[in-house]
């Protein structure tokens, strides 16, 4: 069959699907039948129904349906069933044939790829079979068929063989697809990776090594299930999963564009922080987000949480129009909301109907009608706790004083030293109010309804001063309608907390899915979807669906806790795999999309910094409050249009902070943060990339920070041992840096560099701008100092010490 | 590596690389070794700015964009409007303004003709302001494009446009996407480069080099003019190049056996990352020490030793491209010439005397040297300015966004001609002549570099984006 594939003279393709089919590489379904319904019209839909769909049937196809598919359309029919080298269909997407050019266009799209153009094969070498009842779409009702646009389901776990493996129902998901593949699952990951991978998933922190001892010294049988609670009550947990949102809510301390003027909104920061940690449910939270000042009788925390789209950025540069930036803030609110909360690709749609979902341009602009009538105030957020608060006391005070004084001007007498008195007393009551007033408030950014909504019309080509026809606002058709409340404002049918009510409904189909895969992705380093911000035709198709399904309703069974979700997921046998290598698997499961082991991650910009200031025994555990500024190099902030900026290095405690604290000016982010993939905040962020380059090695060897890090951990290690012999010393920075024991070959790699450096220090002036003499323990010499430091610096560089494995 | 042939560039960087340096000493020779041997059977790295194949053969192999920051002023430099310096002075004819916007301008601002004297240079009779002798010497190689026109008149979306395509902040730069379609034949320098100069950074700031949705390799790296060129370039105190590369070598024996452990490639690919950054510390230093040009050289450019400018700029820029870097972006400020303290009198002569004689000096070194046939020059800013005057206390001109002038030369460029013509005012393109966006500007020079701006695509956020978004025609007289 191979030979006579090879004579009919399309041998690339040929072999390729052949390879596909017999070797099933890349592909997760070789080994099941293909399902039309589940394969190929998604598929079609995703890459043809454009054109040759409900809306249009260029050259009089339309592939929509599979009747339609077998009559074809000019050029004959597109499939002949059991012959996929005689069908149209297949040398149109393969380009390779003359009868027929190549499909889709090459200006408007990708190829197909190899896979997808297997999987057509084997569908039309199988039959071509489709279901009986299969119609073309309605016109205008286009693709509102597909997967993430239906209820969620409520699936039952599978049968599995390995019943002893499942831990949890996800694991017997996860397990019945590895079955099918006749795959086994990793062994777990032993304690020490266990503890370290569970700390910096949920704290994003490393262990110090008496938990790492304890853990594993730990017998009883729920000893795990003790650790994730405990973490999941640090206060730390919501410095970890509230910068993950803080990335989606493109947070930042500076206006951007051109100018970019620092802002204070940082109370929102703190909200959120303190949204995670108490475990606010997410659609709480995500009403609070939205349409906080719109709650009946709203409090502080509920309108300092209306912050979240506050962070679009603000064009305050000579000459703009105010008009066009105040658009811009309102798409990318509508853009942002899509994207977080739904996986939709809204702003696709902003100049003309969506080219792949059922989002039109009058959709986006319906959406754009919640946004476009608010006011974009500041607000003075209390700190303190109204009854805790000094400022009336300070008032009272300041009414007697001026009461005082009128008393006295009354009378005409010569009380001028009593007057000058009180006088100087009322002007240091009200310094010490401001005083108060600073301590106790912060100013933030909110929205706020305007009385006099604005209209809205749709914007011809996306120009916001070409005005189409009038919209109000609405939600698309093709998911749940939106049922509006008794607190409607003025005009405007539905108001944004008829939205925000709408996006966390039980039964809207995207967001319960939505957050639940984004919430995996933060485990396993991508989702069941991964395409976590497109849910739509355009995106990926879940590896998984039954589980995320699960996942979505477990989330919504538990009331929206996002604490409970984490904990069923790390619960899960399958989190807890080693995530080691198996090369066995590379060539039919490359990505590990059938979840047969943990992967090794990268850690968050952040966390890089936060793991080496806890190895150095220097990271502050402070949390809240407005942002710092640790040490970065000289000369970034002159790269900015201002360049007599000042880059006030904070002192003392702030210093040392973690990362999520640091001051983000969007023109001029932190190189750190930069280096390391931390989102630019112009957009929503919802998912970072890792990228591995020599700047960020030049960032971990040179840094100031690291440096002194490097420095420190040093002068620690020598602390506790100053008597210690080389190997003890060793062993320690290893269990500081990476939570365990050298192996020989590595104790031993690093004697040969101790050794190496106590020869190379004997000729060299010891040279620690960190260290004093005096810090050091009388056994130990600068020279050995040095030789630590350099050690130290070593082990902060390491892959393993920046990774989660 | 100064200007190694193209075959042994990428011999280079193949997997043979740790051979190479190995047995020539380049640099961490015994610390490859060393990894080399604790990895044993683990696969070798692969550097994701190698170079690729272009879609078709290219002409140019690096380019140098020349970003005049601010938006120049075409009317005094490049495009001659005596019809303006008859009505000086005189209200704009009204025809010329319906459905027009402007950034500062009072609808009561009138006709400016300019002081500037103009004359022809060159075989191609290239009409040049006196305010650019040294240009008027390459008139002959050089491309001017009369009728250029963008989508928005403030600085920060214009500047986007300008080398994204996009006026909204999250799009791959020029340099980017050319890296993501390219790759780069320097092994040790960033493949990226962007150099500034003038009073203040640009108005955009780092977004003018940023990788936008495409990986963050990609992203330009910022030379700094004076100092490290790069961040954290230099050992900290203490530690010379001897302990850095212990330092290095122990890392990599490190990770090696942890790579043997966990079977994970991404720990080959971190240290390979750490080679070339050590490489880069020796490199990136001697590329910035220009004790090795001529005294002719540096007075051709008109370079200071140790004193950096523009002119000292440029001459990186040729350097930089002489080791294989594959696009150079140089900003220089300010060129936002209102009225007031930046204007049209004295401070363009300045701007004029910092950039004229150095941007002439690059295309006369890069053609001697035999290297202007593959480097492609690009001189413009984000927009121009309108002919009328701004009522302000020293002569200036607002933004314009409809027609102004750029100019390219080598790298397959047909020079010696000028493009386009504007109406008797200067404000659009006459009747009858093309007008170029700034799409079509993107689309000629991927053309040029081989690169198909149709093909050169990156999927994000469902969709598959171009530099040239929905638009862009490669500007066929440039090119033929």
């Amino acid at each position: 069959m191979l030979i006579a594939r090879l004579f009919r003279g399309s041998l690339r393709p040929a072999l390729v699907a052949l390879m596909l089919v017999f070797f099933a590489a890349g592909s997760l379904r070789a080994a099941e039948p293909v399902d039309y319904a589940r394969d190929i019209k998604p598929l079609l839909a995703a890459n043809c129904f454009q054109c040759h769909g409900p809306d249009k049937q260029e050259s009089d196809l339309r592939l929509d349906a599979g009747r339609s598919i077998l009559a074809g359309g000019n050029s004959g029919p597109a499939v002949v069933p059991s012959h996929s080298d005689e069908s149209l269909l297949i040398q149109a997407v393969e380009g390779e044939a003359d009868v027929v050019s190549r499909m889709p266009p090459e200006d408007e799209a990708e190829p197909l790829a190899a896979e997808q153009i297997a999987l057509l094969r084997r569908w039309i070498d199988a039959g071509a079979k489709f279901p009986e009842d299969d119609a073309p779409l309605a016109a205008k009702q286009r693709n509102v068929d597909h997967w993430s646009f239906q209820p969620i389901a409520r699936p039952a776990p599978p049968p599995v063989t390995n019943r002893a493996w499942v831990a949890s129902p996800i694991d017997a998901f996860v397990l019945a697809k590895l079955e099918a593949a006749q795959i086994q699952p990793s062994p777990a990951a032993d304690r020490v990776t266990l503890i370290r991978r569970l700390s910096l998933d949920l704290i994003g922190l490393l262990p110090t090594p008496e938990e790492v001892q304890a853990f594993v010294a730990d017998e009883r049988p729920d000893a795990y299930e003790r650790l994730v609670d405990r973490l999941l009550a640090s206060p730390r947990y919501g410095e970890r999963w509230g910068r993950l949102w803080l990335d989606q809510a493109r947070y930042a301390d500076s206006h951007g564009y051109t100018n970019d003027g620092p802002r204070s909104i940082w109370p929102y920061r703190d909200y959120v922080l303190h949204a995670f940690n108490r475990d606010l449910p997410f659609d709480q939270f995500t009403i609070e987000q939205l349409a906080g000042d719109l709650l009946p009788d709203a409090t502080a925390e509920q309108i300092v949480a209306t912050g979240f789209h506050r962070n679009t950025q603000i064009n305050d540069e000579g000459g703009s129009d105010a008009e066009q930036y105040r658009v811009e803030a309102v798409v990318d609110r509508v853009s942002t909301t899509g994207i977080v909360f739904m996986g939709l690709t809204y702003g696709c749609a902003r100049c003309h109907d969506h080219k792949f979902d059922p989002i039109s341009q009058r959709n986006f602009y319906e959406m754009f009608a919640f946004f476009n009538s608010q006011d974009e105030p500041n607000y003075d957020a209390p700190l303190v706790a109204p009854n805790a608060s000094k400022l009336p006391a300070q008032r009272e005070e300041i009414s007697r004083f001026a009461a005082a004084l009128k008393a006295l001007d009354a009378k005409a007498d010569n009380a001028e030293q009593a007057k000058q008195e009180l006088t100087a007393r009322l002007d240091a009551a009200k310094k010490q109010e401001a005083a108060i007033r600073a301590r106790e408030f912060a100013s933030t950014m909110v929205l706020r309804e305007r009385s006099q909504p604005r209209e809205t019309y749709v914007h011809i080509r996306g120009e916001f001063l070409r005005k189409g026809k009038p919209v109000t606002t609405a939600t698309p058709e093709f998911l749940p309608p939106l049922k509006p409340s008794d607190n409607s404002a003025g005009s405007v049918p539905t108001s944004r907390l008829d939205l925000a009510r709408w996006l966390v409904a039980d039964e809207h189909p995207l967001t319960p899915r939505v957050i639940a895969n984004r919430q995996w992705q933060a485990f396993f380093g991508q989702g069941l979807v991964r395409t976590d911000n497109d849910f739509g035709l355009q995106g990926e198709n879940p590896s998984h669906p039954e589980l995320l399904d699960w996942l979505a309703r477990s989330l919504l069974d538990h009331d929206w806790s996002l604490k409970a979700l984490h904990r069923e997921i790390v619960l899960s046998a399958t989190y807890q795999q080693a995530s080691t290598a198996r090369p066995e698997l590379e060539p039919i499961d490359t990505n590990n999309r059938l979840l047969a082991r943990q992967n090794r991650l990268r850690l968050d910009a952040e966390l890089i910094r936060d793991a080496a200031l806890t190895a150095a025994g220097l990271l502050s555990t402070k949390m809240h409050g407005a942002s710092v500024f640790p040490p970065q190099p000289a000369g970034v902030m002159q790269r900015t249009r201002n360049p007599g900026r000042k880059w006030n290095t904070s002192t003392g405690e702030d210093r040392y902070r973690r990362g999520l604290y640091t001051f983000f000016w969007r023109s001029t982010p932190h190189p750190f943060l930069k280096s390391f993939d931390a989102p630019d905040s112009n957009t929503a962020c919802t998912r970072r990339e890792r990228s591995n380059t020599p700047i960020q090695a030049l960032t971990l060897l040179n840094d100031e920070a690291f440096v002194e890090a490097s420095q420190m951990l040093a002068l620690r290690l020598l602390r506790a041992l100053p008597e210690g012999d080389d190997p003890a010393r060793i062993d320690q920075l290893f269990r500081w840096c990476l939570c365990r024991e050298p192996g020989s070959a590595e104790r031993a790699a690093v004697e040969e560099l101790v050794q190496a450096e106590r020869q190379a220090s004997q000729a060299s002036k010891p040279e620690l701008t960190f260290i004093t003499a005096q810090q050091l323990p009388e056994s130990v010499t600068a020279q050995e100092a040095v030789v630590w430091a350099t050690v130290a610096r070593a082990m902060l560089n390491l892959d393993e010490f920046m990774t989660r494995e | 590596m100064p200007h190694l042939p193209l075959e042994l560039r990428q011999y280079l960087t193949n997997a043979a690389r740790r051979d190479f340096l190995y047995h020539c000493g380049l640099g961490l020779g015994s610390l490859a070794l060393g990894a080399m041997q604790a990895q044993a059977a683990a696969p070798a790295t692969s550097n994701p700015t190698a170079p690729r194949p272009p879609h078709f053969p290219a002409k140019a192999k690096g380019v140098i964009q020349l970003f005049m920051a601010g938006g120049p002023s075409q009317l005094e430099l490049f495009d001659y409007k005596p019809k303006l310096q008859a009505l000086h002075g005189k209200p704009v004819p009204q025809s010329y303004l319906e459905g027009k916007r402007f950034a500062f301008l009072k609808p009561n601002a009138t006709l400016l003709g300019t002081k500037r004297k103009f004359a022809q240079h060159g075989a191609s009779g290239a009409e040049l302001s006196e305010l650019l002798p040294h240009t008027a010497k390459i008139a002959d190689d050089i491309a001017i494009v009369r009728t250029m026109h963008t989508d928005n008149f403030n600085h920060g979306p214009a500047k986007l446009i300008a080398q994204t395509g996009f006026q909204n902040f999250g799009a791959p730069t020029f340099g980017s996407w050319l890296l993501y379609g390219l790759g780069s034949e320097s092994e040790n320098l960033p493949g990226y480069v962007v150099l500034l100069s003038g009073p203040r950074g640009p108005r955009g700031g780092a977004y003018l080099w940023s990788n936008g949705f495409l990986p963050s390799h990609l992203q330009g790296t910022p030379l700094r003019s004076s100092g490290e060129p790069i961040l954290n370039l230099a050992n900290p105190a203490g530690v010379d190049a001897a302990r850095q590369e212990r330092t290095v070598q122990t890392i990599a024996r490190l990770n090696a056996l942890r790579h043997a452990v966990t079977g994970d490639d991404e720990i080959a690919a971190r240290t390979a990352s750490y080679e070339l950054a050590f490489r880069m510390q020796t490199s990136a230093p001697e590329l910035v020490d220009i004790s090795d040009e001529t005294q002719e050289t540096l007075d051709l450019y008109g370079v200071k030793p140790g004193e950096s400018s523009f002119a000292h700029n440029v001459l990186l820029a040729r350097r930089l491209i002489e080791r294989g870097v594959r696009c150079v972006t140089l900003f220089h400020t300010d060129w936002d010439h209102h009225g007031g303290g930046e204007n049209l009198e004295g401070y363009l002569d300045k701007l004029c005397r910092e950039t004229d004689q150095p941007c002439s000096a690059l295309v006369q070194d890069l053609k001697r040297r035999g290297m202007l046939d593959d480097t492609l020059v690009v001189w413009g800013g984000e927009f121009g300015r309108t002919p009328m005057g701004e009522v302000r206390a020293t002569v200036g001109r607002d933004h314009h966004i409809d027609a102004y002038t750029i100019w390219l030369a080598g790298g397959g460029v047909r020079g010696g001609q000028t493009l386009g013509a504007t109406d008797e005012l200067g404000f659009y393109s006459e009747d009858g002549s093309d007008r170029h966006h700034v799409h079509d500007l993107h689309a000629t020079t991927l053309h040029l570099m081989g690169l198909d701006h149709e093909r050169l695509t990156f999927k994000h956020q469902g969709r598959n984006f171009k530099i040239t978004d929905v638009a862009g025609e490669v500007i066929q007289p440039l090119v033929g």
